[in-house]
This record gives C-alpha cells, sequence and structure tokens, in this order.
C-alpha cells in the first residue's frame, strides 16, 4: 500500500505565472516521457522480476516516481494560478480550459491525453529494464528541453532535481541489468 | 529556540569535504557521499554520479520562515534515505551505507517528531493527531 505524506520530494514556490511554461511542462505529467508513465512502467513490471533485488528497486522507483507527479503536478498548478480567460487563450491553453477548466489532466504538450501505450513492457526483464534506461534517459532530455526555455530559478530548480534524479534512476537500473547479466539469472 | 533545533543547525552546516577524493569505492560508499542537505540541493547524495545542465552551482533553499527551515530539515535527510535506499536495493552488503540510513533515518524522525508537535502532522502515523478537533483536513497543503 501507499501512505501519503503532507509535503512534497522538492519544495515547489513559483511565484511568476507562466502559462506558455505550464504547457510546456504538461508533457512530463501526461506525455511519453512523462512522470507518471514511469511510474506506471516501473510499477507493472515490478511483478516478474527474477529476484527480490529486482522487485525491491522497481518498487522504490516507481514509488518515487509517484511523487515526482506530485512536484509537477504542483509546478503546473502553480504556474497556472490566477490566469485570466485571456492569458489563457493566449498561451494556447484555451482548449485545455474549455475541456478541464482549471483542473488538471493528465497530456502531452499538445494536448493529447495520456495514453497507457507509452508504457513498456514485455515479460522480458531484461527489455523491461533496458527500457526503464530509456525512459530515464528520454525523461533526462526533455527535462534539459524544459530547462532551456526558462531562466526563472523558480522553475529551474525543481527540473533541476527531476533531472538529476533521471540521472540517478538510470545508474541503477543500468547497475540492475549489469547484475542480472553477469549472473545470467 | 529548541535545544535539538540547535543541534540540527551545526549538522545542516556540516560540510564534507571527502568528496573531492579520486576513486570512488562502492564499498567505502560513506566518506564519499554529499551532506543529506547538499545532496538535496542537487537531487543527487553520490558526487561521482552529480551531472550538471545550464546552472552552475545548485539553488540553496531559502527558508521564510522556523516551520519552512524545519521542513527543509526533514526534506534533506528524507532525500538521503530515499537515495541510500535505491543505492542499497542494489548493493545490500555495504555495511557503510546502511549504517547511514540508519542515522539519518533516526534524525528524520526526530525532526519529524518536533515538527509535527509544532505544525500539525504530516503522516496519518503521528503522535499530533492526538488533537481535538482533529487536525489531518488542515492546509496548508504540499502544492500551495
Amino acid at each position: 500500500m501507499w501512505k501519503y505524506e503532507k509535503k512534497l520530494e522538492y519544495p515547489v514556490n513559483i511565484t511568476r505565472k507562466d502559462l506558455k511554461m505550464a504547457k510546456y511542462i504538461l508533457t512530463q505529467y501526461g506525455g511519453p516521457a512523462g512522470e507518471l508513465a514511469a511510474a506506471w512502467q516501473y510499477l507493472d513490471q515490478r511483478y516478474n522480476m527474477p529476484d527480490d533485488k529486482g522487485k525491491a528497486l522497481l518498487t522504490d522507483i516507481g514509488t518515487e516516481e509517484l511523487a515526482h507527479v506530485e512536484i509537477i503536478s504542483a509546478m503546473l498548478y502553480q504556474l497556472m494560478r490566477g490566469a485570466t480567460i485571456e492569458e489563457l487563450k493566449d498561451a494556447g491553453l484555451g482548449e485545455h480550459y474549455a475541456q478541464f477548466g482549471m483542473d488538471l489532466f493528465p497530456s502531452d504538450s499538445f494536448g493529447n491525453p495520456f495514453s497507457m501505450t507509452y508504457i513498456k513492457v514485455s515479460g522480458d526483464y531484461i527489455a523491461d529494464i533496458e527500457s526503464d534506461m530509456g525512459a530515464e534517459q528520454r525523461a533526462r532530455a526533455t527535462y534539459e528541453h524544459l530547462m532551456d526555455m526558462t531562466d526563472d530559478p523558480e522553475v529551474l530548480a525543481p527540473l533541476s532535481f527531476l533531472r538529476q534524479r533521471e540521472i540517478i534512476h538510470y545508474e541503477r537500473f543500468k547497475e540492475l541489468r549489469d547484475y542480472y547479466l553477469k549472473k545470467k539469472i | 529556540m529548541m535545544n535539538n533545533y540547535n543541534q540540527a543547525q551545526d549538522y545542516y552546516n556540516y560540510t564534507n569535504n571527502n568528496y573531492n577524493l579520486p576513486g570512488y569505492n562502492q564499498t567505502k560508499v560513506e566518506s564519499n557521499l554529499y551532506n543529506p542537505y547538499n545532496g538535496f540541493i542537487r537531487g543527487n547524495m553520490f558526487p561521482e554520479l552529480y551531472n550538471t545542465y545550464k546552472i552552475d552551482k545548485p539553488f540553496e533553499i531559502k527558508p521564510m520562515n522556523e516551520q519552512a527551515e524545519l521542513l527543509t530539515y526533514i526534506d534533506s535527510l528524507d532525500f538521503a534515505t530515499i537515495d541510500l535506499n535505491l543505492y542499497l536495493d542494489n548493493f545490500p552488503d555495504n555495511k557503510d551505507a546502511i549504517n547511514l540510513f540508519n542515522q539519518y533515518r533516526s534524525l528524520k524522525e526526530q525532526y519529524m517528531k518536533e515538527y509535527e508537535g509544532k505544525y500539525g502532522p504530516l503522516l496519518l502515523d503521528s503522535d499530533a493527531l492526538n488533537t481535538y478537533p482533529w487536525m489531518w483536513n488542515q492546509g496548508p497543503w504540499p502544492w500551495e
């Protein structure tokens, strides 16, 4: 089971509204390299890991990704806070407002709804872990693209934190993959 | 200020200079790690794996008040245990990392207790819920 802790893994305190940035960051919520896809991918794959080590790592990284979904959500909420209808329309978020109002909805930056087809599971733990390594690299690249598009330190700080976590997760998946290849489980 | 809060200050300012040593060795993890705060602001406890993009140095957390400051200690220690947890899943025989994990975990518990006593529960397991009226449904919420 999961228990709720009433805090973020990393604080989000964005004071400057930025609807364009919100639209771009949306992809890390419900896009193909987003946190939601990562969380679900690892949590679905964990059942068929060959030993306890793999089950633990996929459970723990999957759990951390859920906390990252919450960080991204907080960023979206704060970037959009207090926006007028005109501002939303100008930023290309008029369609979002029409369908969802000011609620969050997982989609990519183009507005395509989140799809479970983003998640890669194969029934082969090596293939699964290598797809996880790829997922971490794609998410890292996306965070770099997002960091290229803002100079607001309040936005850069959590983006930088999340990017760094992709690097650590990639390393841990790689260690696990190498361990399994060496052990020939 | 309470006494153990001052101790936290010392701890907070503690800097680990060992991470510049060459030859990162996974069996000697403890001397090569950032301290919890420096790891937290980087999103990475492992200097050998730290890799920057765009920004020259990590953003410092600047707490606005005592509550936010205490939460930063908790966040830092929490982060250190999360990162050590992932490491230990892969290297479960590393005694030093286990000791460090437990040191940070128990320190975090102390600060959690202090924080929850003053500002309300972070977890539904908290002693701070033994109050009237019910406190769990009080803000501020993490995203506010």
